[in-house]
């Protein structure tokens, strides 16, 4: 285990028992759901019946084939990564060139700008009139009308602006000196160097359209466009009592983000806490 | 600023390039949310072409005094802060708690990190989806639990208060590895030689979290309270998922989004009363003001005295 500045050493035994006592029972309950869910997908119905938590011995996978076909898995997976993939894409160069400027001061009014962003937090809901411009644009029940509502996120800015400050001025002042254009400066150079807070960008934004279910529930009413939570509530809608089969649904939607998290546990982190230690 | 990359018109290009993201933000996001105090005073619904009449205070009139509807309303609007409340207090504590007993070195330190922090990349659907199956009231995990002790339940399916209890602990379970990561956070810029130090002159574990930790630990205090209380007070997606909308559980944010686009409960579908819903954003909105602002206050005053 590496060592961590600030690492308390409290020597005294009862406060090692004390914390893994805390630490045990709150497991519980963080295992305790994704536990009966893997047990119960593996279950037949009737024996889900009998007991609902009882150890599954028969091993019925069964559930998962049903599931993939029964809840349209793969198409519903394919306009999550359509969605997910352009959304993040677009956010991500629109907001590189909304950051750069804004942490260098190239713009006027730079703080102002990055105030907007900030204080989209405390702004009442603006679910009523965004509806109402995606219905006036005729974007409602369309995918670039659902995609065009995440190419906003003021977290992201807020990251980037950040991560941009900590580059040297030199380095524009150079690249200028030897001829380079801005447009070139900031695609050949800031691109390259800020890939840590972009890669906490993209992931960030991109796990926040994988679990988005409020748009597609307000926004999308063609079963073709939904993307894969959508799909996940009319599972549950029509085979709700079906246990079995919706956790291995619910499984397969859960196990890649799991492994997504596990590979990108610091990027996901770094991005969540950023500026909370300035405060 | 200096701008190096050329004179002039070249000086444009930045402001150019910003365009298209900016453009966009105020768009789809602050102009909308700016606009809701405007479609608060109409009637507007969610049908396409529908004329929109301007109808004053109107709907805050419906929405506050207005007999059986309104008196739910408020009662929305407490059931929201009673949620604030209970969220805030325990995600905190137990985020605190969690964050300073992983930052010692224990065995197993980041498994546990890892397990706490998983559910908040979920998502609600599926962190609703687990709950619901981990609460399944004939023979489910919680169902024997609470039998052993003698009891019973119906759990999401019984008396809207003990549903409504339940989904202020799932909304905790979800969110409580945010705060724990943030306080992980701040401790790690807590240096080690202030702890030896304190530990030297014979503080002990509570002092030593007293006089050292919690002082030090403010900022991040600051951004947890500010986060937890403006997030709970506007979330409402847990609702959805766990209970539907149910009378005696909803909260002002899932009220919005019932009235606003129908909320089909049986057969019975609602209108779409957008302008409506426009009020209650506001009234929603005045509420987080109302905390946010001297909550932030007192932190800021307390951040100035406690770290100079």
């Amino acid at each position: 285990m590496k060592k961590t500045a600030g690492a308390t050493r409290l020597r005294l035994n009862w406060g090692e028992v004390f914390s893994y006592i805390f630490l045990i029972l709150l497991a519980a309950a963080y295992l305790g759901p994704i536990l009966m869910l893997l047990n119960t997908s593996l279950k037949t119905m009737p024996s889900f019946m009998r007991d609902a938590t009882a150890f599954a011995k028969e091993l019925n996978f069964k559930n998962f084939a049903d599931a993939w076909v029964k809840a349209n898995f793969p198409k519903y997976l394919l306009n999550t990564m359509i969605y997910a993939v352009s959304a993040t894409l677009i956010y991500i160069v629109t907001s590189v060139f909304v950051t750069f400027p804004i942490a260098r001061g190239y713009v006027k009014c730079a703080n102002l700008l990055l105030t907007l962003y900030v204080v989209a937090l405390f702004l009442p809901p603006s679910l009523i009139p965004q509806f109402q411009l995606i219905l006036n644009l005729g974007l409602y029940n369309n995918p670039i009308g659902y995609i065009l509502l995440f190419l906003v996120n003021p977290m992201g800015v807020m990251i980037l602006v950040n991560f941009i400050k900590t580059l040297p001025r030199e380095l524009d002042e150079a690249a200028a000196l030897e001829g380079c254009g801005y447009f070139r400066f900031v695609v050949s150079i800031v691109f390259p160097l800020i890939r840590p807070a972009i890669a906490t960008v993209v992931v960030l934004h991109s796990i926040g359209i994988w679990n988005e279910i409020i748009a597609p529930t307000i926004y999308l009413t063609n079963k073709n466009y939904y993307p894969i939570t959508r799909g996940l509530i009319v599972f549950q809608g029509v085979y709700g009592s079906n246990w079995p089969t919706l956790a291995a649904a619910v499984l397969m939607l859960t196990a890649p983000m799991m492994i997504l998290f596990l590979f990108l546990q610091r990027y996901i982190v770094s991005g969540l806490t950023s500026g909370s230690v300035k405060g | 600023m200096n701008y190096y990359f050329g004179r002039g018109g070249a000086k444009l290009i930045p402001y150019l390039l910003l365009l298209p993201g900016v453009a966009v933000y105020f768009l789809i996001s602050l102009g909308p949310s700016i606009a809701t105090s405007l479609y608060s005073l109409t009637d507007a619904t969610g049908i396409q072409g529908a004329p929109i009449r301007w109808i004053g205070l109107e709907n805050y009139r419906e929405f506050l005094f207005m007999g059986q509807a309104s008196r739910d309303n408020l009662d929305a609007l407490g059931r929201t802060l009673i949620f604030c409340l209970c969220v805030t207090v325990i995600q905190f504590v137990l985020g605190l708690a969690a964050a300073v007993i992983l930052n010692q070195k224990l065995r197993g330190r980041n498994f546990f990190r890892t397990l706490y922090f998983m559910p908040v990349i979920y998502g609600v659907v599926i962190q609703g989806l687990m709950w619901t199956l981990f609460l399944y009231p004939l023979g489910g995990p919680m169902a024997n639990l609470l039998r052993w002790f003698g009891g019973r339940s119906e759990f999401l399916g019984g008396q809207p208060a003990e549903a409504f209890a339940w989904v202020i602990v799932v909304q905790i379970w979800a969110n409580m590895g945010i705060t724990m990561m943030i306080f992980l956070a701040g401790l790690q810029t807590i240096s080690s030689e202030l702890y030896e130090a304190a530990v030297i002159d014979g503080a002990g574990g509570w002092q030593l979290f007293r006089n050292v930790i919690w002082p030090l630990l403010t900022p991040s205090v600051n951004t947890n309270l500010t986060l937890n209380l403006i997030g709970s007070l506007q979330a409402w997606q847990l609702f959805m998922i766990l209970l539907g909308y149910r009378n005696g559980t909803q909260v002002l944010g899932y009220l919005i989004y019932a009235t606003g686009f129908g909320q089909t409960s049986g057969s019975v579908t609602t209108s779409f009363r957008q302008g409506y819903a426009a009020a209650a954003s506001m009234v929603l909105f005045f509420l987080v003001l109302a905390i946010g602002l001297p909550v932030q206050r007192f932190l800021r005053r307390r951040e100035e005295r406690i770290l100079g």
